[in-house]
């Protein structure tokens, strides 16, 4: 037939050859037209069905010219995307459907392919070139059929795009990771004007119940590496490990690590400046001011970014959730809020209400009575098996807690956190210091993580002190445990080496100013050069590794370009994947092997096909 | 000759963890008679006017009287249950001690008679401190000699050590230990309270720290026994009690917030245990005698409370009393009436070996 010859031919909507604009299609009596019901609802439909064709032997045919009814075929070709794969499926649904399409009348809304059915029939039935799809009712019918048009367009126009501009194409990829995959930034697109042109699919294959639960021995079989943030060899990942994933993807939860070393290092500074001891420095109270000023910063940065990742990408957020050492910096933004109280510059304020410090401690007692209850009763989040160091971070919200309300003045509430601190840290050191066999996640090698055990003691001394009122032998015995542990881990300094640098360091630079901090307060009680050198030397050593942490980050900002890697341990796949499962569909296959594609096709014809 | 086999039957089924009961009705009995003692002795609750508080009182030492005599009748009739089992059963009751759960209620009794030795409304310390000593005596030593056997397995025991017996219901023990210290504190044996409370809290972090870490876990305790995890926090609580009456006139400072940081640690814990309700949704489909555990841990940490208002003269404390105690009151009348109402669900039949309950399923104090 002539239209074979056109096979070859990539038309374009200006470029009709001129054989195909004479010939209009006769219309078969008993196939109900399409009565210009696409013409209302989309005029620019006739445009966007010409389709670039591949050498499948799809064909267009586009006839605005028929006014008697727009009899329209839209066959699509297959571009190498993988949402292509969608309208491949209904390409092949509709062939499916041809037989009974062709003995009469039919209330198939769907767009057959009449290059298909030309090849496969070898002659239509109909002097109809193309097979047409007639909704019989308007409404719902004519409505989807407008749907799987405008889906197609869709589909078409970003896989040109693709194939035009070799970009990222507007990834589906990425919605599973987002709220109510990916609902709500349509509806958000919707509310800013953008008319929506993509509906979701009628059965994507990504749905809400896809991203459930991960249970906690998935995390551990699928990561490595002292922060669980490596992906073993054998696993895949379900997000495409070879392109650069949206920013909101990429921010962990352990950026607020940052807030964390920078408020410390504000109270360090106020602390040396009007520490009794300290005075000989003569450190001016300026340096805590602008260091504060720093920090309140960073920490609103860093606060809104995130806030805005739960808003847009809540599935992320909630995996980095169920990590089991990501789920303790979750407590990182609330101790930050106590840490800049604590730092408080004293030309700010002096006294805050005693309401505040209810106000900062209440999600800290949420997380905490969720937290140790998953400990206590748990299932497979107990201890014996998720114990990590960076549990301490859930520890010293309780310390830093009691410090700064007895500081405010508060008698009963400090008591009560320095408790349950006290007792749950006693289960977390022994249970750390135990090393269990059933504990997969503790590194074997020293890692900087391991600078968190200094920070419960040191701050748990401090917070003593100042409920008591005085550094007695109940401050002193946790101080000198901190002491200690500092400096085994700093005569190790050598074994710290060769280690990727992550975000998450910053969150142990506070340890080391929790000691200093903690040696300028008893160097207040005990004053001789000892003591006072040896706050003057820790100090200097926390402001050092600060600020050589602070050079490392910017050059990896802004040198490396690698500060915000993709995050791979929160896109584990949910059960051990071979490849050639459905899920493979969901890598990024920047392949034009279309066996691979038919291969992959029927497979995911398989699941999905719906009648 | 019919009544024979029935009654042997009961014996075979009655094993210690009917205790419980008895434990609750005693530590409920203490309470009221700590309340009393409070509320007489503190002008605090101000802002209940005089004239009721002195109804209120005389009502309260009422009806005080009337439900120490239903609990020394119960335990009373539940001990010499106990005592012909002993006898006429001493092969179930060896199986109870070896079974990781059974053994720990075998302090339940002990416990109870302490309990109810220190409510008594007669002040038997003023009346005959010899008779209340001698009574002290009687009970408290088999708890302390069956303490010296368990803590000692734990850790030489070939088969019976800590790691591999862990599970919640071993905090009874140091329960134990906690009562018979504050008895002894009473009765102003200070020394002696001092040395058994300290044996006690050091085995204390042991126990909570492997029980933290739920090395074991889904193996010791089945679904139906769920309400023993309302143990985590009455062991705290009466950790605290035992410590504030030791420390009841050494200068205020250090001492009472020892008692005071175990009081808060009971509260969290309590606040944990009813932020997850599903942990105790399964045994909560029938109606057992586990579920008298409930009532117990209540009770002390409602004690705690009132102890710590005492120590701590502040609304907030007293308000908090207040609801800790009709929580513990609630609860404890609520099972009462549920028992009286199905006392035939959970009057221990005979039954087979593996079942010796007789309600059908497996009886968990039976090692298998």
């Amino acid at each position: 037939m002539e239209n074979s010859n056109s096979n070859q031919n990539q038309i374009f909507p200006d470029d009709l050859p001129p054989l195909l604009k004479k010939i209009k299609t006769k219309p078969v009596s008993g196939f109900d037209m399409m009565m210009g019901s696409a013409k209302e609802k989309d005029g620019s439909i006739g445009n966007n069905l010409n389709i670039p064709l591949d050498f499948r032997g799809s064909k267009i045919n586009n006839n605005n010219n028929n006014n008697n009814g727009t009899c329209h075929s839209i066959s699509m070709s297959m571009p190498s995307s993988p949402s292509g794969l969608y309208y491949d499926r209904t390409r092949r649904f509709a062939l499916s459907n041809n037989q009974v399409f062709s003995n009469g009348k039919s209330n198939l809304s769907n767009v057959s392919c009449a290059g298909d059915a030309a090849i496969a029939s070898g002659g239509t039935t109909t002097s109809c070139h193309m097979f047409h799809s007639q909704p019989m009712r308007v409404g719902n019918d004519a409505a989807e059929i407008n749907n799987v048009h405008d889906y197609q367009h869709q589909q078409i126009s970003s896989s040109s795009r693709f194939g035009e501009t070799g970009g990222t194409p507007k990834d589906k990829r990425f919605d599973p990771f987002k709220t109510f995959s990916g609902r709500l930034e349509r509806q958000l697109s919707n509310l800013r004007g953008r008319p929506q042109q993509e509906p979701v699919p009628a059965d994507a294959d990504v749905g809400d119940g896809e991203i459930e639960i991960l249970p906690v021995d998935r995390y551990f079989d699928a990561l490595e590496g002292p922060e669980l943030d490596t992906l073993k060899a054998s696993e895949v990942s379900v997000l495409p490990e070879d392109q650069t994933w949206p920013f909101l993807l990429r921010f962990p939860i352990s950026s607020f690590g940052i807030c964390l070393g920078v408020g410390s290092q504000a109270i360090l500074w106020k602390k040396l400046a009007t520490s009794s001891s300290m005075s000989f420095l003569d450190v001016s109270l300026n340096v805590n001011l602008v260091l504060w000023y720093i920090a309140v910063a960073l920490f609103s940065i860093v606060l809104s970014i995130y806030a805005l990742k739960v808003v847009f990408y809540f599935e992320a957020v909630r995996r980095e959730y169920y990590h089991p050492v990501r789920v303790n910096f979750f407590f990182a933004p609330w101790i930050t809020c106590l840490f800049l109280a604590l730092g408080l510059p004293p030309s700010i304020a002096v006294n805050l209400h005693p309401v505040s410090w209810y106000v900062l401690m209440s999600p800290i007692l949420c997380l905490e009575l969720k937290i140790y209850g998953q400990w206590m009763s748990g299932g497979q989040r107990r201890l014996s098996k998720v114990a990590n160091p960076s549990n301490h971070l859930s520890i010293v919200g309780n310390f830093v807690g009691a410090l700064l309300g007895a500081s405010m003045g508060l008698k009963e509430g400090p008591i009560f956190f320095f408790a349950i601190g006290l007792a749950h840290y006693t289960v977390l050191f022994v249970t750390l210091y135990q090393r269990l066999p059933t504990n997969e996640s503790l590194p074997k090698e020293l890692h900087p993580v391991f600078f968190l055990f200094v920070a419960a003691p040191s701050v748990a001394c401090t917070a003593w002190a100042q409920i008591h009122g005085d550094f007695d032998y109940g401050s002193r015995i946790p101080f000198f445990i901190a002491l200690f542990l500092y400096f085994s881990l700093a005569v190790r300094i050598n074994f710290f080496r060769g280690f990727k640098f992550s975000l998450a360091w910053w969150a142990y630079t506070f340890p080391m100013t929790g000691a200093s901090i903690a040696t300028i307060r008893y160097s207040m009680e005990v004053t001789n050069c000892v003591t006072q050198s040896l706050s003057i030397a820790l100090s200097v050593i926390s402001t050092l590794t600060v600020t050589a942490l602070l050079a490392t980050t910017i050059i990896h900002a802004f040198v490396l370009n690698d500060l915000f890697p993709n995050d791979i341990s929160i896109a584990i796949t949910e059960t051990k994947q071979k490849m050639g499962k459905k899920r493979s569909s969901l890598k990024s296959s920047s392949s034009d092997d279309l066996d691979l594609h038919a291969a992959i096709t029927v497979n995911i014809l398989g699941h999905h096909l719906r009648v | 000759m019919d009544e024979q086999p029935s009654k042997l039957s009961v014996l075979t089924g009655f094993h210690a963890g009917y205790f419980r009961i008895t434990m609750s009705l005693s530590s409920q009995a203490l309470l009221w008679k700590t309340l009393m003692a409070y509320s007489s002795s503190a002008s605090s609750i101000s802002y209940i006017p005089t004239s009721i508080r002195d109804i209120a009182h005389h009502l309260h030492s009422t009806l005080f009287l009337l439900f120490w005599s239903i609990s020394l009748a119960v335990l009373t009739s539940l001990s010499l249950l106990y005592l012909l089992r002993c006898v006429l059963r001493f092969e179930s009751v060896k199986k109870e001690f070896t079974h990781h759960v059974g053994a720990n209620y075998l302090f339940a009794p002990s416990i109870s008679w302490l309990l109810l030795l220190e409510s008594s409304p007669l002040d038997l310390l003023e009346i005959s401190k010899l008779l209340y000593v001698a009574l002290w005596l009687v009970f408290s030593l088999p708890a302390v000699g069956l303490e010296v056997k368990i803590y000692g397995q734990w850790f030489t025991k070939g088969k019976r050590f800590l790691a591999s017996v862990a599970n919640p219901t071993s905090q009874i023990s140091v329960i134990a230990n906690m009562v018979v210290a504050r008895g002894a504190a009473e009765m102003d044996c200070k020394e002696l309270a001092l040395w058994v409370f300290s044996f006690g809290f050091a085995h204390y972090v042991v126990l909570f720290v492997t029980l933290y870490q739920r090395f074991n876990d889904g193996k010791m305790v089945p679904a139906e026994l769920s309400p023993v995890f309302f143990l985590f926090f009455a062991t705290p609580s009466f950790a605290s009690l035992a410590w504030s009456s030791l420390s009841v006139d050494g200068d205020g400072g250090g001492n009472v917030m020892g008692s005071k940081m175990l009081f808060f640690l009971s509260l969290f814990l309590f606040g944990c245990l009813i932020a997850r309700p599903a942990l105790f949704k399964q045994s909560m489909e029938k109606f057992d005698v586990a579920w008298w555990a409930y009532s117990f841990p209540l009770s002390a940490l409602a004690m705690g409370s009132v102890q710590y208002a005492r120590d701590v003269r502040d609304p907030f404390a007293d308000n908090l009393m207040l609801v800790l105690l009709v929580v513990s009151v609630g609860v404890t009348f609520v099972l009462m009436i549920y028992t009286v109402l199905n006392a035939g669900k959970i009057i221990p039949h005979g039954g087979t070996d593996n079942d010796v309950d007789g309600d059908g399923d497996v009886d968990v104090y039976v090692v298998q």
